[in-house]
């Protein structure tokens, strides 16, 4: 009894991976009807599940094993041409195959039910249809006298198996207790004649062929074993222990000094490492095992969608461990079925569009950068942003008014929201109730991330990056309150370590966030003790000695996070948290140290989500500007400071130098104007009540600073209190408070708030501060600012008048244009998300419009992404810079003009 | 549970010589006069010389996570968890006794200030908890047993398992 059940197991495994390989067979046969090779293999497969069957007595699945046999003895004979109506009814058969097989591994039975007879019945009506056809089609080749007589040979042996295997058909259906096994049986014993005679038409040539290819495939399964996924699971964890006490015996190695023992440690060190790799590639299997399953799904879905799609597979052989394989299975068919449903158009459409009629899907996957790469990208219509908007509000995502303000890429990501689905009409293929957002959470569960890139008209990639593996991962231990913690590779960025002297320079304490500026971007700074709530552990010592800041990337931002000390990089086990402790968001997992004792792993997105929270705090009191669903784009931090009581002011925290505090004693009037020692120079302050209608400074002993530095020159505003500082999106009004030096106001902790034109109050305190003996130009340029937010307009106008430009400004990229028709302008500076013409699609049009297609364009936005530089290298742009660095912005300007002078002058 | 104990009593009543088998017996360990117990098969190991790694943002009765031989476990400070007095928790913190129970897939550690003896108890002395144990959470315990010098308190391991119950 065992030994069958062994039989039956290994049976059981081969079937089913015979089966995997027959979709892929068949779909491939449907385009390629004349491989004889294929044909053979699918035959092989179907004749050896028959036989096993028979031998078990499964006389459903015998049944079914059979008919299909016969009808793919006729394809391999030339009798029948593979059709579209033939390959369906094949694979329906396998797909009622896989039911027994998966019933047979469950209860060791087949199903009772009456399904798989009717299914039998239709399946031997098809064949017989077929033979009929054949019989019609080629009776002068059956009479050929010639052929029959070669065959006759073969023909014998080949009705020896028939008979017995109907003899043991027979004895089954014998054994078999229900009326309709048997009479279905009865049915197979009366096909057999046929299929006999079928076969002996073509046999003679086939035959010899048939038997040769067998032969590697016995040779193949020599050199694999199967082995049980637990096994390895287990050897897995053992391995990880193994790692955990190499790194043990290292350190006391390291502290023992002893050579011998050194050298004989750095040995197993080797060893181990290489056991680790070894082991870890027993659960690496290449990403085509999932893959391979798709040309099937693609040719089931695009035939229910009525759509021709062609399916390109690459890089099936990129490996990940097997935990991910299975859990990436179903995001990515449901992106397929995406594709396929709300991407690819039906052939007439993509006909009219000028496109091929079979649209082609690829699936991609490589390797880059320690991570997997899985692309899906389609040639269909693209997702349209406004239809995606349209759905949002219908759904109740956003409301119209954020609507009409977000730009297309938001639009896009909306997808990914949850309970959304854009087809006009739910079909059976998607809207199954599993959304976008179920993708996006699966892929995030697995430290991976999703992103959309859709060209309207020309096609979606969909670009899901996933770790490795899950088990061992490269992590960088720092300690911190006399703990230590380990952050994942994968998140690093870099490391800062600051000076004392640099750190009181660069560091920015604004409220109660702190903030570096690393390289001219504002990096906010979280101290992981207080994050921990530790911070009675507090560091004395590393506070006073500068600042350990370590970069890290959580999904979209960047922050920095400040640490004790920096210890080292090492391999660590990933294991789970008890259930006490896993609800707390900033740890993933923990881990073993070399000494044995335990360590945190921190989750870098938990950590970043603590930074969120300030930050939506803070909107929360924002009531008008936090309604705003606005872009990423135009977020940024603001500094909010006081002259006198009740007076709210604003301005770009980007602009400012520093911040810093003096003492009434230290201001000295030189020229009748207030200055203070910076950096040993005299650095002028400005009372801001000279120049603005607002309430003078109250007399206080110190004063608050804002330091900016511009056209290498320091000035400073000077203050009476430095409140806080927000991360918020910033719709200024310009209208109430519009007059000289300011910008406008909004609505930001309940409180009124003045915006300041820095660059304009400067230029009133002093109207040679910006002046730049270089810009001496024969005329005065002039330059046309494309920019939506009239906050950046008037900044952006403010300090390129101020440098000595003519300005023109318009609202958006289709004003822009319209005024480009009937002035001439030097030079454009434009914003890249706008409503109605993006920035993108505006350098575009200027590049191909003759009159001004060789017109220098910066493009200028308050984040500077290498997707967006690289975008706008491609659309035409010749400079990218951020929006609010002055200096930068105008260093492009000249450079720019000055070429075109240049090339004019040639 | 107390049905259960119904039928043992009347059982040990019957056939008073078989009263060594129907004993139970039960792991201990002091807290102060407070005398607490394990059913001894609960209890997977006691280890004295396990470090605590303290796990910051934890709720208030767990002292951290310790290593047993490459398994991460939870460790549980019985005192807060229960509710003892303060003074009892501070002798706690310095004390390092780990008594590991819980099911095989995800034991818990126990810290405990004094481990006591094995002890055996017939199952006759053994009785539900009364509805007030002065300064012990109740819902923790699960029998209370009377022995001659002081109260045995049988603590309910599930309940201490269950991050849902609050200490």
């Amino acid at each position: 009894m065992s030994m069958e059940d062994e039989i039956l197991k290994d049976f059981l495994a081969e079937a089913k991976e015979n089966l995997e390989q027959l979709d892929q067979d068949f779909v491939e046969l449907e385009q390629d009807p004349e491989n004889g090779e294929l044909i053979k293999s699918i035959f092989r497969t179907v004749h050896t599940i028959k036989g096993t069957a028979g031998f078990f007595g499964f006389t459903t699945l015998e049944g079914i094993a059979h008919f299909s046999e016969d009808i793919l003895s006729k394809v391999r004979d030339g009798l029948v041409r593979v059709d579209e109506e033939i390959t369906t009814i094949l694979l329906q058969s396998v797909d009622y195959i896989k039911a027994i097989l998966a019933s047979l591994e469950q209860s060791g039975k087949e199903p009772d039910d009456i399904e798989y007879l009717d299914f039998i019945v239709e399946l031997r009506n098809f064949a017989e249809k077929l033979t009929k056809e054949k019989d019609e089609d080629k009776p002068k080749e059956q009479s050929s006298p010639e052929e029959t007589k070669n065959a006759e040979p073969e023909t014998a042996e080949d009705d020896k198996v028939v008979q017995s295997e109907q003899e043991t058909t027979k004895q089954e259906a014998e054994s078999g207790e229900s009326k309709e096994d048997k009479s279905s049986k009865t049915e197979t014993a009366k096909e057999e004649p046929v299929k006999a005679e079928s076969k002996k038409d073509k046999a003679p040539t086939t035959k010899p062929k048939l038997k040769k290819p067998a032969a590697p495939t016995a040779h193949l399964t020599e050199t694999h074993v199967r082995v049980d996924v637990h096994l390895l699971d287990k050897l897995m964890n053992l391995a990880g222990e193994l790692v955990l006490s190499r790194n043990r015996l290292v350190q006391i190695a390291t502290q023992l000094s002893d050579p011998e023992l050194i050298t004989a440690n750095q040995r197993m060190s080797l060893v181990v490492t290489d056991l680790q790799e070894q082991i870890m590639k027993t659960r690496m299997q290449p990403i085509g095992n999932v893959f391979n399953k798709f040309p099937r799904i693609v040719r089931d879905l695009s035939r229910g969608a009525k759509k021709q799609v062609q399916l390109r597979i690459e890089g099936a052989e990129t490996e990940l461990d097997r935990s991910i394989i299975e859990v990436i299975k179903d995001p990515l068919t449901h992106m397929v079925r995406n594709s396929i449903d709300h991407g690819i158009e039906s052939p007439e459409i993509r006909i009219q569009k000028d496109k091929p009629a079979i649209g082609t899907l690829v699936m991609r996957a490589y390797h880059e950068g320690g991570q997997v790469i899985i692309e899906i990208q389609d040639d269909g219509a693209g997702i349209d942003p406004e239809k995606v908007k349209a759905k949002a509000i219908e759904k109740g995502v956003i409301t119209p008014e954020q609507a009409a303000t977000i730009s297309d890429r938001e639009a896009l990501m909306l997808i990914f929201q949850p309970g959304f689905s854009t087809a006009e009409q739910v079909t059976n293929i998607s809207g199954r109730g599993v959304g976008m957002d179920v993708v996006k959470t699966n892929i995030e569960k697995l430290g991976g991330t999703v992103e959309l890139n859709s060209e309207k008209g020309l096609g979606t990639t969909v670009r899901i990056k996933i770790p490795l593996t899950l088990a061992i991962i490269p992590a960088l231990i720092v300690r911190s309150g006399g703990q230590r913690y380990a952050i994942p590779q994968v998140n690093l960025v870099e490391l800062v370590r600051l000076s004392t002297e640099a750190m009181e320079k660069n560091v920015q304490v604004i409220g109660n966030s702190e903030f570096y500026r690393l390289r001219g971007q504002i990096l906010p700074l979280i101290r992981l003790n207080r994050v921990l709530k530790c911070e009675e552990c507090d560091d004395k010592e590393s506070s006073s000695s500068g600042l350990n800041i370590v970069v890290l990337n959580s999904g979209d931002r960047q922050f920095g996070l400040v640490v004790d000390a920096i210890n080292d990089s090492e391999e660590i086990v990933v294991k789970p948290l008890g259930q006490h402790l896993k609800h707390i968001n900033c740890y993933a997992g923990t881990t073993l140290m070399g000494d044995g004792r335990v360590a945190l792993i921190l989750d870098v997105v938990g950590i970043a989500s603590t930074l969120n929270l300030r930050a939506e705090d803070s909107k929360r009191q924002t009531t008008l500007v936090s309604d705003k669903l606005s872009g990423e784009d135009e977020r940024q931090f603001l500094l909010l400071f006081t002259i006198a009581e009740d007076e709210y002011f604003a301005l770009p925290l980007a602009l400012v130098n520093r911040l810093d505090k003096v003492s009434i004693a230290d201001i000295e009037i030189v020229g009748g104007k207030e200055v203070i020692q910076f950096r040993g120079h005299s650095m002028p302050v400005i009372r801001l009540e000279n120049y603005l209608p607002i309430s003078p400074l109250p007399e206080q002993d110190h004063y608050h600073l804002i330091i900016f530095h511009m056209n290498e020159k320091d000035i400073a505003f000077l203050v009476s209190r430095i409140d806080d500082s927000l991360d918020t999106s910033v719709e200024v009004e310009d209208e109430a408070f519009k007059q000289e030096g300011i910008l406008g106001s909004a609505i930001l902790k309940d409180r009124t708030t003045l915006f300041l034109d820095v660059f304009n109050i400067i230029q009133i305190y002093d109207p040679d501060f910006f002046v730049v003996p270089k810009v001496a130009t024969a005329h005065q340029a002039r330059i046309l600012v494309a920019e939506d937010s009239s906050f950046y307009r008037n900044l952006l106008s403010s300090y390129l008048e101020a440098a000595g430009y003519e300005v023109v400004t318009a609202e958006d990229g289709q004003a822009a244009l319209e005024i480009l028709e009937k002035e001439d302008f030097d030079l454009l500076i434009t914003d890249i998300e706008m409503p109605r013409m993006n920035g993108f699609e505006l350098t575009k049009a200027i590049r191909s419009n003759d009159k001004f297609k060789d017109m220098p364009i910066i493009a200028v936005t308050s984040l500077s992404g290498e997707e967006d530089r690289r975008r706008g290298v491609q659309a035409g742009v010749n400079d990218y810079q951020p929006k609010l660095d002055r200096d930068q912005v105008l260093n492009a300007v000249q450079n720019l003009l000055g070429s075109t002078e240049m090339q004019q002058a040639a | 549970m107390s049905d259960m104990n119904q039928n043992n009593i009347s059982e040990i009543e019957s056939t008073p010589e078989l009263r060594n088998e129907d004993t139970l017996e039960f792991t201990t360990f002091f807290y102060n006069d407070h005398l607490f117990g394990l059913p001894i098969d609960e209890v997977i190991e006691i280890n004295r010389a396990l470090d605590v790694t303290p796990v910051p943002l934890a709720p208030d009765y767990v002292a951290g996570v310790v290593n047993l031989r490459g398994q991460i476990l939870t460790a549980i400070n019985l005192a807060k968890r229960l509710g003892l007095k303060k003074e009892a928790q501070k002798e706690q913190e310095i004390s390092h006794n780990n008594v590991i129970t819980g099911n095989r897939e995800e034991p818990i550690s126990l810290l405990v200030q004094r481990i006591g003896d094995v002890i055996s108890v017939p199952k006759s002395q053994i009785e539900p908890p009364p509805d007030t144990i002065a300064g012990v959470d109740r819902s923790f315990v699960k029998f209370v047993c009377k022995l001659p010098r002081n109260l045995l308190m049988v603590l309910d391991r599930e309940a201490l398992e269950n991050p849902e119950k609050a200490g």
